[in-house]
């Protein structure tokens, strides 16, 4: 099957796809990811304020079938999340880099940014996943 | 154990589905979306490969009243050409299988069971045979099993076949032609639509499976085929029902019936349930708050655990989250307020009414 992967992204294992701008980081889930949750119908996202260490779980995003977990790519705090998502979680299926994105964080520890995967390292993730 | 293959895998593949382990089987999930499937079966007509399914037949002089000991529903309701919705049990009441049978002939039946069940069934059934003349024969790997279902479904498949569908009512069934292959056919089902059931030989799979397909109808996996028989409340073994679980906790108080002077197995505790009540029963669940309800979680009363959710999931009819929870019978009355627990936080849920849509 045929993901988009945009190139001028960082990734993480755990699929999701992190733009940097400065200390600012907007976060999403992939198109890899979008597709193995299926239609989504529910997203629970954290509160603005909040702050959480890299790799600890941030919201939640139902499918029909399944439930998948936002994971945080790096230490922060959340600075906003998108509305719309929240009325319209299927943005995050057909949008899932555009206006699917999910939030946005402010960077504690910009140090951690080094170890988010390029694109070629997470083909490299979903390749392995999907044999 | 090495997963098995239905002889419609290669379709599968083809149409883009995602194949997950069930049951022992290979089978689709979905193919492009849960929803769209959900809905086709709504609004058109969708395909369903239910060939993991186990198919059974009974045959010999003893087969009604063999029957008569093992079902709970009374088999003097069917008649050649019909069949009927049951549930074997243990002696203590809890369920061995849900199932149908089709009456062929006074001597002969056939017998459509679950997936997860067909080597327990098989074995439940020989050893209650005794001295009843009946001989069972395990047909579920070679032949294989379709639904086709949804509101068009009739009009689409009487282009195909020869017998006049509307001549068939509800869990009649006829054999019959599809193009010239020769096909078992119940209008039977799972999703609360109109709709059919059928069985064929599986050297004709792919040309049925074509034929069904070139009607216009969308192929539809698992995971429509859990969402449309949640809409529904139609009972899941494992779920509903279960080893632990009995038919009249799980609703399902017309199935049990009283059948005078035989003593069918479980009939004194089902007699018993179905006179004096039981401490457990299933209900309809809704969130007041935002969430989805998802199987096991816990049912809360005024803090006090009262039970759990047997299926839970989102609505692609009702477009909200719906689910089915077997909860102590006090607090089951209509609009009673409970609280769900969703990853450790209580949810503000209601009792409603089921089932949330049926159109059959």
């Amino acid at each position: 099957m045929d993901y988009k992967f945009p190139e001028e992204l960082k990734y993480t294992v755990t699929h999701e796809w992190i733009s940097l701008e400065d200390e600012i980081a907007t976060i999403g889930i992939t198109d890899y990811a979008q597709h193995q949750l299926g239609d989504i119908v529910y997203i629970e996202m954290p509160d603005i304020g909040l702050v959480f260490e890299r790799e600890s779980i941030a919201g939640e995003i139902e499918s029909v079938k399944a439930v998948g977990e936002i994971i945080m790519p790096l230490s922060g705090e959340i600075i906003e999340t998108n509305p719309k998502i929240v009325e319209t979680p299927e943005l995050v299926n057909s949008s899932p880099f555009g206006e699917g994105w999910i939030m946005k964080i402010k960077i504690s520890h910009i140090e951690e940014t080094e170890d988010l995967l390029s694109v070629k390292e997470y083909i490299k993730v979903v390749e392995s996943e999907e044999t | 154990m090495e997963l098995k293959k239905t002889p419609f895998y290669k379709i599968h593949v083809k149409h883009g589905a995602r194949m997950v382990p069930f049951s022992g089987f290979y089978m689709p999930v979905q193919y492009q979306s849960i929803i769209k499937e959900h809905e086709a079966v709504r609004n058109n007509a969708g395909i369903f490969d239910i060939s993991h399914m186990g198919e059974f037949i009974l045959e010999g002089d003893n087969v009604f009243d063999f029957l008569q000991y093992i079902m709970i529903n009374d088999l003097k309701l069917l008649e050649v050409n019909k069949g009927q919705y049951s549930c074997m049990c243990y002696e203590n009441g809890t369920v061995v299988d849900d199932l149908v049978y089709y009456e062929e002939t006074t001597t002969r039946f056939r017998m459509i069971v679950n997936a997860s069940n067909v080597d327990k069934d098989f074995k439940w059934l020989n050893d209650h045979i005794g001295d009843y003349d009946v001989k069972i024969t395990n047909l579920s790997s070679e032949r294989c099993r379709l639904a086709f279902q949804g509101p068009n479904s009739d009009e689409l498949l009487q282009k195909l076949v020869d017998v006049d569908l509307s001549k068939i009512n509800r869990f009649y069934f006829s054999h019959c032609s599809l193009k010239d292959i020769p096909i078992f056919i119940a209008r039977t089902g799972y999703t609360g639509e109109r709709g059919f059931e059928i069985s064929l030989e599986n050297n004709y799979a792919e040309k049925v499976w074509d034929h069904l397909y070139n009607t216009g109808a969308t192929p539809a996996g698992l995971g429509a085929r859990d969402s449309l028989r949640l809409e529904a409340c139609y009972s899941l073994y494992g779920h509903e029902i279960s080893d632990s679980i009995t038919p009249l906790e799980a609703g399902l108080f017309w199935l049990v019936k009283p059948k005078e002077g035989i003593d069918y197995i479980g009939k004194k505790i089902l007699m018993n349930q179905k006179s004096n009540g039981t401490d457990r029963i299933l209900v309809g669940l809704n969130l007041v708050e935002k969430g989805i309800i998802r199987d096991d979680c816990k049912i809360f009363y005024s803090g006090k655990q009262i039970g759990y959710v047997t299926s839970g999931g989102y609505s692609p009819t009702l477009k909200k989250t719906i689910g089915l929870g077997l909860i102590e019978k006090q607090h089951s009355e209509l609009n009673t307020e409970i609280q769900i627990e969703i990853r450790n936080k209580l949810v503000k849920g209601i009792i409603v009414e089921i089932p949330f849509y049926r159109n059959v």
